[in-house]
Order: structure tokens, then sequence, then C-alpha cells
């Protein structure tokens, strides 16, 4: 039963007439936060709201939320500021319908910093940018001694590019896809293969550690000469943030500027084969990158385009190490998807998302395999080598 | 212990625990809705999941004398969905569900918490037609928008929500559940208590059901665009077309503020250097569509327009609309406050009271941008502010209670389509009159007689 006369109601201070100013904490940068305008049109878009339904773990309540953190209403402590600020997936789905600009991606690493800063990390998250920090726990010695040319953008790039360019190899993909790289290499030979490279620092910006990302995207911008090409469209957006757009290329859209013309064919059972596409996050939402890699697997296979390609398949960097349950749950509608469009191959343009798809795949026993785009334009271009002779 | 406690345990048996939230963060996330300005904490959120939990919290809250507060996307625009008195948020959104899509009786019957998009979609699914369009489809619900009598883009020749409504399954406060009209065309058997539920702004009942009428989905459309000097020609083009006896589908405008704020965010190549755009549309038979833009144009072209183009494609007219729909957010883009109101008069004089809304912002030096549904005489004057600036605030809400007046002394309203809430409430009285504002409260109080259903609102 309740007391009527103990109403905790709180009709705010000014609820009627403009709100005073609220004091600020210094956690975000108030020109960001203040752009929300409460609509609610990144509602639909949002995985993480899709999968509970409730305002908290949508793009605008999170921004109150974060607002609240700021103001000081509420406390630091405060148990759903950790739940939310983690369940986010930091896809920046949202920020592509935001008629009103907000800049989701930048106000959540400010929220992460605050959040996650110091021994309040994840310890998993902890962990791996540890290991990242450290490139020979990753093999890239190997694959650097296979490859590395040591010195940037000797070889002329075909296709007009006027500036030298440089391959960069992620984190992930040293460790788990080293046959990426090789891929890109054997698409574009000329690419420079600089030794000692460290992380891009995506991991970091996104685990809570703005300022390493930061940092380490400078350092790895003094280490690689020209055009940075990357594989991985989590660290292109990263890198493009920092360096600036221009300083880096994500392969499909290198590909696309030096006017790499797609050879061959990918075949199964001797037809055509049918690929789908999974874009990358950052790639899409923050670069706007969607044309060119649709274009390139179109020219060597019959694309299908998946009715949720853009969406987050959950893999988001840490996040499918961090909340696995979470991650398998935003995944499974895309790998619905994936069985109805009865596909041969899933592109990915993010090591991360190979992994995750791969392993989606592998438990849901589907016929569907996922590849990077290199691999599969490297499978194209060497059946079209074979056939040649002919 | 504390309410907040009591609440917690009362509602999770009636709805499970993972459908109640009773932390700091569910309760500040529902402190607000798309208004700015207006902000109150409840003390429990709570989604339930069918009627017969709709009407135990209800009955519930009616004995403890709990305030409850419906939502639905928390999309409208005039602080309805604000708990001003604390107590429960009711979301209505796990019940989402299209119970049904009947061509032959062209109606669907859908659950509250449906978003119009989805029910818009379902039906152009079956070749039908859901005519209400509100800028928000995306996120607005059918049940808000039966609560706040949305309107459109298309409202010029399809009428608003309310033509649409043709019963609904509704919970009284007190934890009865009534069924009111149904799937007949004609039906007079009583008050037309679904007229009256619809805009009733979540005061009198909690909608749990809706039947509402499709039409077969017209087989063609097509957009075209008109450039003017100032938003007063806009609209003189505006008066001039429907007096030609022309009533596209669609009659939109946009002042030269509004277009480089959309223009921004769309990247469509719209005229930055025009002073008003505005938006014609029809569907229906193409050669009827095509003549009725033709005409369209050259009244325009008439008037005094800089430039009369139509949409070559259905991509392009789709890409216009979706602009035309985000003009708001967009707009936050010059300053992060926008105070936007909802001023509706008869078309003829929609001119005037442009002007009037220049000279006041002028007045008051204020920003103020003006877009609207111009084929329904409906403008949204916009106030563009910098949050932190007080004074500038305490003018816009002297600017806007002038331009109220103005409109009322135009034969107008406060309010056309987003309703009037928290927000609009001191000025009702100015509208109806004290003898009808009196009678709202008696209706209120007969529907909720312990006053628990979005008290400090319509009725209260
Ligand atoms: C960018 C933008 C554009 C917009 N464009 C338009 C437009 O073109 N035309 C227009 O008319 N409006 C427009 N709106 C306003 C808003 O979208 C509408 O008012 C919409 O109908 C609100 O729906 P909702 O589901 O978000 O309701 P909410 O905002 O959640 O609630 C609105 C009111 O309805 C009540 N309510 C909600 N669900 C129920 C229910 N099941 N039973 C009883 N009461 C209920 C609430 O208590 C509240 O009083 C716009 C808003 C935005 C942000
Ligand atoms: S779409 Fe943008 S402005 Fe609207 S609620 Fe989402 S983040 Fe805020
Ligand atoms: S980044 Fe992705 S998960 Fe996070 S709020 Fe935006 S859309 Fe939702």
């Amino acid at each position: 039963m309740i007391d009527r006369s103990a109403s905790d109601a709180r009709p705010d201070a000014a609820s009627g007439t403009g709100r005073p100013a609220p004091a600020s904490a210094g956690i975000f940068d108030p020109g960001l936060l203040d752009r929300c305008i409460s609509c609610g049109f990144c509602l639909p878009v949002c995985p993480t709201y899709r999968l509970t339904g409730q305002e908290t773990s949508s793009p605008r309540g999170r921004i109150t939320l974060m607002r609240a953190l700021e103001s000081g209403r509420l406390a630091d402590g405060d148990p759903t500021l950790a739940e939310e600020a983690s369940f986010c997936l930091g896809c920046r789905a949202c920020e592509t319908v935001c008629p009103a600009g907000v800049r989701y991606g930048e106000l959540l690493e400010q929220w992460r910093d605050h959040q996650w800063r110091g021994r309040r990390r994840p310890l998993l998250a902890r962990l791996l940018m540890a290991v990242v920090s450290r490139p020979a726990l990753l093999g890239l010695q190997r694959l650097v001694r296979r490859y590395a040319t040591g010195k940037a953008g000797r070889r002329a790039v075909p296709g007009g590019a006027d500036r030298p360019a440089s391959l960069m190899l992620g984190c992930v993909e040293r460790g788990l896809y080293p046959e990426v790289s090789r891929a890109v290499l054997e698409l574009r030979p000329e690419l420079a293969v600089p030794g000692g490279q460290g992380c891009c620092g995506a991991l970091h910006a996104h685990n809570g550690d703005s300022a390493a990302g930061r940092e380490l995207a400078r350092k790895l911008g003094e280490r690689l000469d020209g055009t940075i090409v990357t594989t991985a469209g989590g660290c292109a957006a990263h890198l493009a943030h920092h360096l600036g757009r221009d300083r880096v290329a994500e392969l499909s859209e290198y590909l696309e500027r030096t006017g790499y013309r797609p050879a061959g064919e990918v075949r199964v059972n001797g037809r055509r084969a049918r690929v789908a596409l999974q874009d990358s996050c950052h790639l899409r939402n923050a670069l706007g990158v969607t044309r060119p890699p649709r274009e390139l697997i179109a020219a060597v296979a019959d694309y299908v385009e998946l009715p949720n390609a853009g969406d987050c398949c959950g893999a988001a960097g840490t996040y499918s190490l961090l909340r696995p349950a979470d991650s398998r749950a935003v995944l499974r509608p895309k790998l619905e998807a994936i069985e109805a469009a009865d596909v041969d191959y899933v592109v990915a343009l993010n090591p991360g998302c190979l992994r995750q798809l791969r392993q989606g795949l592998r438990r849901a026993r589907s016929r569907a395999k996922a590849i990077h785009l290199a691999e599969l334009l490297v499978m194209a271009a060497r059946a079209a080598n074979r056939s040649t002779p002919r | 212990m504390n309410m907040r406690g009591d609440l917690a345990r009362d509602l999770a048996e009636i709805v499970g625990e993972r459908h109640v939230r009773v932390d700091d963060g569910a309760l500040a996330a529902h402190a607000r809705d798309a208004t700015p300005l207006f902000e109150a904490t409840p003390q429990a959120v709570v989604y339930p999941g069918s009627t017969a939990e709709v009407a135990e919290i209800l009955r519930y809250a009616t004995a403890n004398r709990v305030p409850v507060v419906p939502r639905g996307g928390g999309s409208n625009l005039c602080a309805a969905a604000v708990p001003l008195r604390g107590g429960i948020v009711m979301v209505l959104t796990r019940l989402n569900r299209i119970l049904e899509i009947s061509r032959e009786e062209l109606l669907a019957r859908v659950q509250p918490g449906v978003t119009t998009a989805t029910l818009a979609a379902a039906a152009a699914e079956q070749g039908l037609l859901y005519a209400p369009d509100p800028g928000s489809h995306t996120v607005s619900t059918i049940g808000g928008n039966i609560a706040t009598c949305a309107g459109g883009l298309r409202g010029l020749k399809y009428g608003v929500t309310r033509n649409y409504v043709l019963g609904l399954e509704a919970v009284l406060p007190t934890g009865e559940i009534i069924r009111t009209g149904g799937r007949l065309w004609k039906d007079v058997a009583g008050y037309d208590l679904t007229r009256l539920l619809t805009g009733s702004e979540g005061t009198l009942a909690v909608i749990t059901e809706a039947t509402v009428a499709l039409l077969p989905k017209p087989k063609e459309s097509g957009t075209g665009v008109a450039y003017f000097a100032s938003l007063a020609d806009a609209s003189r083009a505006v008066t001039a077309v429907i007096a030609a006896g022309i009533v596209p589908a669609t009659l939109e405008f946009l002042d030269h503020k509004c277009i480089a704020a959309v223009e921004e965010f769309a990247k469509l190549g719209l005229r930055l250097d025009a002073g008003a755009l505005l938006l014609f549309g029809d569907d229906g038979e193409a050669d009827a569509i095509a003549r009725n833009l033709d005409r369209i144009g050259a009244i325009c072209t008439e008037i005094g327009a800089l430039e009369v183009t139509l949409a070559e494609d259905v991509a392009r007219a789709d890409a216009l609309l979706a602009a035309r729909r985000c003009s708001l957010p967009a707009l936050s883009r010059l300053g992060p406050l926008t105070v936007l109101e909802d001023v509706t008069v008869p078309r003829h004089r929609l001119a005037e009271m442009v002007d009037r809304i220049d000279e006041i912002a002028d007045r008051y030096e204020l920003r103020i941008a003006t877009f609207g549904h111009a084929g329904d005489g409906n403008l949204h004057p916009t106030c563009v502010l910098d949050p932190h600036d007080h004074a500038a605030i305490e003018r816009c809400h002297k600017a806007f209670a002038e331009i109220f007046s103005a409109a009322i002394a135009l034969d107008g309203t406060i309010t056309g389509e987003h309703g009037v809430g928290a927000a609009k409430l001191p000025y009702l009285e100015e509208r109806l009159g004290t003898d009808q504002v009196a009678l709202l409260g008696r209706i209120k109080r007969a529907f909720d007689p312990a006053g628990i259903l979005n008290p400090g609102k319509l009725g209260s």
C-alpha cells in the first residue's frame, strides 16, 4: 500500500519554463551533448533498442543518461550508466539517421573515457589493449619478414594514384587472419608494407582510452607513408578521424580509386557464386562508404543484398568478447537473413566481423562461408589466371 | 519502505520483474519527451504486455492514487508524455503487433505500440494505404498518433488521424475495458467516444487496440518544388492553388532558414538563395497527377515563383519528402534549443499569419524559422535558441504567447496537430473560453474520478 503523502515525485525545478543550465562535470564536450533534441528518429535503427525495446538502451536514452551524468543528476557509480555504456555496440547506426547531426561516436568515446577510466575498464579489454601494444605477440614479425619492403611508396601505383600508399597490418588480422593481408598484396603488389607497425588505437578509443587511441593513430600515421590502406573498416574510421579523411583508404575505396579492374569470376558448383555483403559499421556509418565493395563483388559474382546488410553483426570490436550473449543476440537476425538469401559467401570488410560471421555461421551449420573482400577478389583473379592459357 | 520499492514490487507482480524499471537511469530517461524545457521524474516505468495487464495497473493506480502517464514513441512536441506529477510511466511499445489487415474491409486492427511507418509498410504490402503520415512516422506509435490526433504530410487531401479511426479498445483509469466503434463505416449508437478519445492525449483512457481505415494504394504519385522570394509569396500560392479547386495530397513549405538546415543534412541540391520552398505533390492516376502538378506549377509561376521543377522520379520525390520530415531536427543545427509551435489559421490567412510571425520575431529579437503543412494552414514557427541564454528563452515564451493570440485573432488555433499537453495548457482557455474548459474538466472527472491518468494536462 502506498502512502500518498510520501510521494517522492520530483517535478523538476523548472517543469514548465526554461530549466536552469545544469552545473556540468566536464566529462562531455557540451556542444556535442546539446545537439540532441530527443526526437527519437534514431530509435528504430539501434540494434540494442531492438533487442530490449527499452528507452535506456536506445541512442536517445543513452544521450539522456550522459546528460544526467554530466549534470550530476545521476551519481557517478550509477549501475544503469555502467550497464548502458557497455551494452552500446558503438556501431554508430544512430548517427546516419540523426537529422540534428549528433556525433554519437564521439560522445560514446567521452563517456567510456570516464566510465571505464583506469581499473574500471573491463579486465578483458585491458588485456587486449596490452596485447596489441606489443606487436611481437601478434606474430607481426613473421608477416613483416615476408612482405616488408622497409620503405613505403617506392613503386608507382597504377591507375593514376599520385601518391605512395602503404598497407596497414591490423592487429586482429595479424593475429588471426594474416591471409587477408597476403591477399591484398596479391591484388596490389605495389603496396608498401613497412615494419614496426603498431596498433591504430581504435581499440583503445572504443574502450575508454581515447588519449591513447589518438596517440597510437598519430604514431602509425608517422610510420606509414602516403595513403594508409586498411582492410578493417573500424581502423579506417578511427584513423580518418585523427589523421584526416584523405590519409586513409579502406581496401575497396583504394581499389576503386586506383582503377582496379576485378578479374575473373567466383564459381560454385559450376555456377556463378551468390555473394552477400556485411557492411562494416564504421565504414558505412562514419565514413559513408557503401557502394565500392558492392560493385567489386558484383563484378566477380552474383551480388545479393541482404535486407539487413547495414546492421551491426555484433562483433563491434571487443564487444563479442566482453558481452558474448548480447553479441550473439545482435547477430541472430543477420544469420537468419543469410540463410534466407541462400548465398555461398558473405563478404566482410573488417576482421572482427569476419570472425563473428565465421563463428556464427559455423554454429548455425550454415552452408554459407564468410570471407574477406580481398580473399574473394583473389579467388576470382586466380580463376581467371587458370583459365587464360586456354 | 519508500514508495519506489513498493511500486516496483507491486508492478512486478502484475507484469513480471523484467518489465518494471525503477532505477534512476530509467527514470531519468522517461522524464521527458521530444518537447524541450519540460522535465519531471517518474517513480517507475512499466511495460505492460496485454490489455489485462494495463487494466490491472490502472486499477492499482486508482486504488492507490498513483499518477499514470501513457507513452508511445515519446515523440510528441507538447510535453504530453512528461510525468508532471511523478508516478508511473506506462510504455505501450511491447504491444506492437499488427493483428489483422483486411483487404475486403479496407481496415487494419493493431496494437497501440505499432509504429506508424510499420503499419504503413504492412498496408502497402497488401496494396493498401494508411494515410496519416506524421513527420515522425518511424518513431511515433499508432496509440500516440490517436491520442494526439496526429496530422501529416498528406493532410490536405486525406485528412488527419481522426478520419481513420473506426474503433478503439481502451482501458478506463478505473480498470474497465471498453470497446468503442468497430469495423463499421456507419454507427451512431451512443456518444462518439471514438472521436472523444482521439486527441485525448492520454488523459481519459489508455488505448490498447485500434481499428483503422485503409484506402486502396494510389497507383502513382508525383512531386514538385517551387521556390519563392518569401514565405508570404509561397502562402499566396497555396491560397491560389486551393481557390483554383485543386486539392493535392501535399502542400508543404519551408522558409530559407529551414531550407539551409535541411540541405546541410540531406544534401539534395536545394536552392539556398530563395526565401521559401513550396513542396507540392499528388497521387492517383498518372494523367490526373500530371495535370494537377502542371496547374499548380503554373499558378506558382503566376504568383511570382523564382523557379518550378518537377521531381524526375520516385526516388527524388521520396528524398524531398524525407527532407521535409526532418525539418525540425535539422533546424537544431542552427542552435541546440528549438522551441516549436503549431499554430493553424484558415488557409486564406496564411500570408497574414506569416507576416505577423516575422514582425513578432523581429520585435523580440529572436531567430524564428518557419515550416509547415501549408495546405492545412498549419505553421510550425520554430525558435532557435542557445539553451543557456535565459533572457532569450524568456523572450521566446512572450513571443509565442503573442503568436497564439495573433492566430486566434485570425480565426485560427493554438495547436493544429501537436496537441495541448503541458506546453499549451496555459493558453487553452484563450482558445476555448471558460465554459468549454470547465466542460472538459467534467468530462475528465467522469472518466477518471481519481484524477490519476496523465494529471496536469487536458481536463486537469
Ligand atoms: C521531428 C518530428 C516531426 C513530427 N511531425 C509531426 C507531424 O507531421 N504531425 C503531427 O501531428 N505530429 C508530428 N510530430 C509530433 C509527434 O510525433 C506526434 O504527436 C505523435 O503522434 C506522437 O506519437 P508517440 O507514439 O511518440 O506518442 P508519445 O509522444 O509517446 O505520447 C503522446 C501522447 O499520447 C499519449 N499516448 C501515447 N500512447 C497512448 C495510448 N496507447 N493510449 C493513450 N494515450 C497514449 C501520451 O500520454 C501523450 O499524451 C512530430 C514530432 C517530431 C519529433
Ligand atoms: S535522432 Fe539525433 S536528435 Fe533525434 S533523438 Fe536521436 S540522437 Fe537525438
Ligand atoms: S552506437 Fe549503435 S548500439 Fe550504440 S546507441 Fe548508436 S545505434 Fe545503438
